[in-house]
């Protein structure tokens, strides 16, 4: 008993440490003056003195900007996302309708393309609707790749809600539109929180889109703005790493908030068994 | 209000599952649907409720058609087997559910707004009020601001009939609402529900596969099998007036014999025995079918109707024991008749046993040989071929033998 338990705690480590490793050494990175970060033995150890970089991270670059757009981009794209797939998901689960099979697999397929490849004719597209160098060019863009995922994951959440819990509803005098918003929303608020999750996630990472549609600096997202360190001729090393520190917070401050959500068990007690 | 179903039907397609059932229940009736699973009695009740289409036929509910509404138009409440309640809502929302949602807005569709809305509804002094004296009348006043889930299968359960039961609908329809329940608290619980149907009166639908509850609880009883109407009656006129060969055998534990035997006049021919049918006893037309006078029919004998005499004492049916249970207050015993066919299934697939009741504890072993005196006082019987109902004991008027004192008869 003791040694399995011991033998789980390792791995559990063991896959902590290869998973933190790469932000820790990120941090060690950005606290590094810059004449030894090309030294032969790297120091293991932070230079807490060189704690300064990152106000510089603030105060020297647009990092604040690039932050409160990425911002935009991730809360947009998860609100539409979300708002987006509720309905379809519950169709897609609870409706019989012709073609519903082929709709659900034409949704997987459009994850099947990359986002590359859709790059000209949406920014042909984006063109004429006037979206170019816009956060909501941007946000729609990105919903347009998290909808299919996060309908799928909804419409499996969907399915394991008992039918009989929204009979009582229907019987009780709600709505189709009453049933999913009061009774089905609030059974599937764990995978709600998940489905936001991910939508937060590429929005808030989503690179090439943001590359290509922006160019007003002024509403550039973190992930370009982090790449835009990379010069020619120099790259900050130190503040490319404090930066990317200050771009993975936010994400991950988002999940523990969201995360308390995703836990199981919220329609137990509503039926029997 | 009287609930009638004319010609109801209901198909997926090719399959039928509900063929052409009609039956009416007056005002403050306790209507059981029973049959084995699959007989189509939930559907039956969810075509009433709505939530499933008629395909043909109609549904009325106090003299209104009411097949064609939305379940909500319908003014029924329903209970499930699951309960359904909402899991994400206190004990007091779910039982005030129906309630707001009769004032419903679709303003109360906006997250915050809505739900301060929701509130005010749940708060006002009547709302409140209903609410509190439901669930003091189930018991359920201190569970009252608790989840479903923290709650016992029995107060699940009464939650749910406290949701059907605050809307005052003007009938309720249950699906098997105590299945889930363990055998003690379905006791308790059947009990409740029938002092509940007195106290509130309305129509009650009730779906079972248990018997029992459907003779303790039900006014009336409709038995399907396989999507039709076997027979609609009173409990006491199934039990004691079964329509076929099915009904006698599905209602009544240990069921009743069906034993092979000819009837002459005034007269049953059971093996060698010929036994007077009482006075006053329908009989088969005579020999309509076989034009010799006489006609081939399954006596149906309750087990108590036997009594255990020595061997070849008088007009006794000869048999052997081949199984004895006691069971408390009576012994059940299996005995074997010597050349004479017995029925266990309502198709007539040929056995030689009979089961025998007798009270307190018997001392008979297997193997040993025994009379059988039949007691024909509470007998039917039914045509070898049809199966159906074609004499029995004497005429008598059941209609109005409803556990309800006086129950309004469907006209």
């Amino acid at each position: 008993m003791i040694k399995t338990h011991t033998a789980r705690l390792i791995a559990v480590l063991a896959l902590l440490g290869v998973a933190a490793f790469p932000l820790y050494w990120m941090f060690v990175t950005s606290l590094t003056p810059s004449e030894q970060l090309f030294s032969p033995s790297p120091r293991m150890l932070p230079t807490l003195s060189q704690i300064a970089t990152y106000a510089d991270a603030f105060t020297e670059t647009s990092l604040r900007l690039w932050l409160v757009n990425s911002l935009i981009v991730a809360v947009g794209t998860t609100a539409l996302s979300i708002g987006l797939a509720v309905l379809p998901a519950y169709a897609l689960s609870r409706l019989d309708f012709r073609g519903k099979l082929l709709l659900g697999f034409a949704l997987f397929m459009t994850q099947m393309l990359p986002e590359a490849m859709l790059v000209v004719p949406l920014y042909d597209i984006f063109t004429q609707l006037s979206l170019l160098n816009t956060l909501l060019g941007l946000i729609l863009a990105n919903t347009a790749f998290t909808v299919p995922v996060v309908t799928w994951i909804l419409k499996g959440a969907i399915d394991g809600v008992p039918s009989e819990i929204e009979e009582a509803a229907r019987i009780d005098g709600c709505s189709r539109l009453g049933i999913v918003l009061a009774v089905v929303l609030p059974l599937i608020a764990p995978t709600l929180a998940a489905a936001a999750v991910i939508a937060f996630f590429h929005g808030w990472n989503e690179y090439v889109f943001a590359q290509t549609f922006i160019s007003d600096d002024t509403l550039r997202t973190a992930s370009v703005g982090l790449a835009s360190f990379v010069g020619e001729l120099s790259t900050p090393v130190h503040t490319v790493m404090a930066v990317g520190i200050v771009y993975t917070l936010p994400a991950v401050v988002f999940y523990l908030f969201v995360q308390r959500y995703v836990v199981a068990g919220m329609t137990s007690g509503g039926v029997k068994g | 209000m009287a609930i009638k179903l004319e010609n109801v039907t209901k198909s997926f397609g090719a399959l039928t599952v509900i063929d052409n059932v009609s039956l009416e229940v007056g005002d403050d009736e306790f209507l059981v649907l029973l049959g084995p699973s699959g007989c189509g009695k939930s559907t039956i009740l969810r075509m009433i409720a709505g939530l499933e289409t008629v395909s043909s036929g109609q549904i009325h509910l106090g003299g209104k058609r009411v097949d064609q509404l939305p379940p909500s138009g319908r003014d029924m409440a329903f209970v499930f087997q699951s309960y359904a309640l909402y899991p994400h809502m206190t004990v007091r929302r779910n039982i005030a559910f129906p309630l707001i949602m009769r004032q419903f807005r679709w303003w109360f569709h906006i997250p915050v707004i809505g739900d301060l809305f929701k509130r005010r509804i749940e708060n006002s002094p009547e709302v409140r009020g209903l609410v509190e004296r439901t669930a003091d009348m189930l018991a359920l006043t201190k569970v009252l601001d608790r989840h479903p889930r923290t709650l016992s299968g029995g107060q699940r359960q009464r939650v749910a009939l406290g949701r059907a039961m605050v809307r005052q609908p003007s009938a309720f329809l249950m699906d098997e609402p105590l299945s889930n329940l363990d055998a003690k608290l379905r006791t308790a619980m059947r009990a409740e529900i029938t002092q509940l149907h007195q106290r509130v009166g309305g129509n009650f639908v009730y779906v079972t596969h248990d018997q029992i509850e459907a003779m303790t609880m039900g006014t009336r009883i409709a038995l399907m099998r396989d999507g039709s109407l076997q027979q609609f009656g009173t409990p006491r006129e199934i039990y004691e007036k079964p329509a076929n060969t099915y009904v006698a055998r599905f209602i009544g534990t240990p069921p009743m014999n069906l034993i092979e035997a000819e009837v002459e006049g005034m007269t049953v021919r059971v093996g060698t025995s010929v036994l007077p049918l009482p006075d006053g006893a329908e009989r088969p037309v005579s020999g309509a079918a076989s034009g010799t006078g006489r006609s081939r029919v399954w006596l149906g004998l309750r087990p108590g109707a036997f009594g255990i005499v020595p061997p070849g004492q008088g007009k006794s049916l000869a048999g052997t024991v081949t199984l004895v249970e006691h069971v408390g207050a009576e012994s059940l015993i299996s005995v074997k008749l010597s050349g004479i066919r017995t029925a266990h299934d309502d198709d007539g697939a040929p056995t030689d046993e009979v089961m025998v009741s007798v009270p307190g504890y018997s001392e008979l072993r297997v193997g040993e040989a025994v009379g059988l005196d039949c007691h024909l006082k509470d007998f039917s019987l039914f045509d070898q071929d049809s199966g159906l109902r074609v004499g029995g004991r004497a005429a008598e008027d059941f209609t109005t033998n409803g556990r309800v004192g006086a129950i309004r008869t469907a006209s």
